[in-house]
């Protein structure tokens, strides 16, 4: 009989694993400066950033900088780069009130509950006290900020969200760089029409398709139409909604997205783009190393450029406003949190700008200038400077605002939708109710 | 009846064994159960709902029915492909005289891949841009208006994410049904032969009798195995394109680790156990009484 359990054990055993919480720190979030001695010891942060990328590697290198001096210390670094497996074991390890003295979130509804009970260190006050909060730049800060204006979470990139496409591709097809979002729909028949994918996109992890839903509302009704949404205070048949969910339609129809995208994952989909075969491509300069230096595929390297989030007819928010995330936050456990925490995060915080900005990225501070690599193409540079330029509001990525179940329900009818499979109407009254049944769990 | 000390020793053998089995398996399930009656998303405070959970899962979760029935669909897949093209080509091998080993290697090697590399190969041979394995053939042959994103197209992607998993194990059923065969008695073969015996009355009467509580074996390792059926889907659409390829597991396991919803998911988890016995029993039933008829 023992197999017929199998099935359930998987999930019983798991859910038991998860079960074994209760309790939390009962310390003072407020409290930024602990008093007492810098014990060193070893301490960890749970990230989810590539493994060998520039902020692990740097806060690798600044942590053996400060074991220097500090014998006895070391930083334990657990990367799990795949968002949603990550996402899984925070909230896993949260519920068995297991996290680690650093860990790495989105300002997600699920987060703003452990802030509310106290597992989160002010940030604000941390930076504050640290003296280093006015080199960030206000935009970073804004995308680590909860909908109260509280900050749990501090940014360690800077990123911006750019279009980019094939010039030839275009002119292949008799068309221009898009003026208005709504243009994109025509675009993308016309490049059918040619024979080229107009949009290479990774279906499988879902958030890329989820940034087109946001763009539409954004341009409409500016960065508190989601703020609504999710708490169910707008909904889907509102104006704004009801223009991206016939936009997406639109798009679908017009087959924006290369055949069988739910099933294509993110190197699938830059291949596509860089090899030539799809005309435009949606992603942040933390691709700027393989789109915008000798890295790129030379048959295409002098056709590729990119635009900015188009704007709309009657657009609320301005061209230079657009996804300028600042990447997933770490945020500094409560509970942990001692004078030997908050000496590391000073000496690590006041270093690492300038570290992180010579490896050519945006630094999440201006007080430093990024470094443009010696095999970059002349994009590099103007990537680089539109950050110098950027209005007061940003488009946030809905994946980070929803909660949960909505999130997930969002992300399946999504693809539906695009791929014609159900109605705009059908989207709507799903989305709707789902809203309704889920968010006010979150959003007491 | 034993005597006293043997007994005793008897006790003392089975104890380790039957005590980890209560912890492994007893014990979550009765902690599932109880979970499935409060709300908890691991962080909050446990909220006591009483049988709210079993009324939203059995009357306002539509996700939950598409997945139930998904899952049927996936079950009944597997059970064709393993089952039936086990029985198949053991029935072919038995009448073969070269070259056993090699196809019995040949069939059981997909059992011994690792589930990520299936389903990583998977996706690949259902490609469409770039073109696939499946697609690339069916062109080549003249079905070129079949071909199709398998994996995006909600009609065929439920089929597409079972095939893997059915063809994974076809080898390792025929493995055993292949020695139940061997086991049939020559002479009742022979017999029956010289009676004039066909070769489809000799596989109905006298051979599949023979391996019944073989059969009824493989039936429920099939069942059970395709009822957890979790890994393959998972790793290859995430349940997706919408709902299409949503298993009972995988919903649950979204609903536990996505949406932190760990009553809820309890309480489908208390579902799928049920579901597993239900199954179970049913075969043994049906299975029984024709063996008795």
């Amino acid at each position: 009989m023992k197999k017929l359990f199998t099935a359930a054990v998987a999930a019983a055993a798991a859910i038991a694993l998860a079960g074994c919480g209760g309790g939390g720190g009962a310390t003072d979030p407020s409290n930024v400066s602990p008093t007492g001695e810098v014990k060193p010891r070893e301490i960890s942060w749970l990230l989810s950033r590539p493994a060998d990328g520039a902020v692990i590697n740097i806060m690798k290198k600044l942590a053996d900088d400060y074991a220097k001096d500090h014998p006895g210390f070391s930083l334990n670094l657990i990367t799990t780069p795949d968002r949603p497996s990550y996402i899984q074991k925070l909230e896993t390890l949260a519920a068995a009130n297991k996290l680690p003295e650093l860990f790495d979130t989105d300002a997600t509804p699920f987060a703003q509950q452990l802030a509310k009970q106290g597992k989160m260190v002010d940030a604000e006050k941390l930076l504050k006290s640290l003296d280093v909060y006015d080199n960030y730049r206000p935009s970073a800060l804004d995308y680590q900020r909860f909908d109260d204006g509280s900050l749990n979470m501090i940014p360690f990139q800077f990123e911006l969200e750019f279009i980019w496409y094939n010039k030839a591709l275009l002119q292949k097809a008799g068309v221009s760089a898009p003026k208005s979002l709504d243009d994109i729909p025509a675009m993308c028949t016309a490049l059918r029409d040619a024979g080229i994918t107009p949009i290479a996109i990774d279906g499988q992890d879902q958030w890329p398709l989820e940034r087109y839903v946001a763009y539409q509302p954004f341009r409409e009704a500016g960065p508190e139409f989601i703020q609504k949404l999710k708490k169910g205070e707008a909904k889907f048949t509102d104006p704004a909604g009801k223009k991206t969910v016939e936009w997406l339609a639109a798009l679908g129809k017009a087959k924006c997205f290369q055949d069988g995208f739910s099933s294509q994952g993110y190197s699938d989909a830059q291949n596509q783009f860089t090899s030539g075969q799809a005309a435009m491509y949606n992603i942040g300069t933390w691709e700027l190393p393989s789109l915008a230096t000798d890295k790129l595929n030379p048959a295409v390297r002098d056709d590729i450029d990119f635009f900015t989030l188009p704007t709309t007819d009657g657009s609320v928010t301005a061209a230079n406003e657009f996804v300028s995330p600042s990447g997933i936050g770490m945020a500094v456990n409560a509970k942990t949190y001692d004078p030997l925490v908050s000496d590391f995060l000073k000496f690590a915080l006041t270093k690492y700008p300038t570290e992180y900005a010579a490896t050519g990225a945006l630094s999440p501070t201006t007080n430093v200038e990024t470094a443009v690599p010696a095999n970059a193409t002349p994009l590099y540079k103007k990537a680089l400077d539109m950050a110098n330029d950027l209005g007061d509001k940003q488009a946030m990525p809905w994946d980070t605002q929803l909660d949960p179940t909505t999130n997930g329900r969002l992300q399946q009818e999504l693809v539906l939708l695009v791929q014609g499979n159900i109605t705009p109407e059908q989207f709507t009254s799903t989305m709707d109710s789902t809203i309704a049944q889920n968010a006010p769990k979150f959003f007491k | 009846m034993l005597p006293n000390r043997s007994r005793l020793s008897v006790l003392v053998f089975l104890l380790p064994p039957l005590l980890l089995y209560g912890i492994a398996v007893l014990f979550p399930i009765l902690q599932s159960l109880f979970l499935s009656f409060f709300s908890w998303n691991g962080i909050s405070d446990m909220e006591f709902v009483g049988l709210a959970n079993y009324v939203r899962m059995l009357t306002a979760d539509d996700i939950f029915w598409r997945s139930f029935f998904n899952a049927l669909g996936y079950l009944a897949i597997c059970l064709v492909l393993q089952l039936g093209g086990a029985l198949l080509v053991a029935s072919l091998l038995t009448s073969m005289r070269r070259g056993r080993e090699l196809i019995k290697t040949l069939y059981l090697l997909p059992a011994v891949i690792s589930t990520v590399a299936i389903a990583f190969l998977f996706v690949r041979i259902y490609s469409i841009e770039p073109v696939g394995l499946l697609n690339q053939l069916l062109h080549w042959i003249g079905l070129g208006a079949l071909e199709r994103p398998w994996l995006s197209d909600i009609n065929t992607v439920l089929a597409a994410v079972s095939a893997p998993e059915g063809w994974r194990f076809t080898g390792l059923y025929m493995l055993i049904i292949y020695a139940a065969l061997l086991s049939v008695p020559q002479e009742l073969e022979e017999a029956a032969r010289l009676d004039g015996a066909s070769r489809w009355q000799l596989f109905t009467k006298i051979r599949f009798p023979h391996i019944m509580p073989v059969w009824i074996t493989t039936t429920i390792m099939a069942t059970t195995y395709g009822l957890r059926g979790f890994d393959i889907p998972y790793l290859m659409t995430n349940g997706g394109p919408g709902q299409s390829s949503e298993l009972l597991t995988t919903y649950m396991y979204k609903t536990a680790f996505t949406s932190t919803d760990f009553g809820y998911a309890s309480t489908i988890a208390v579902f799928i156990v049920i579901e597993c016995l239900v199954a179970v029993g049913l075969i043994l039933f049906v299975l029984k009484r024709k063996a008795d008829a």
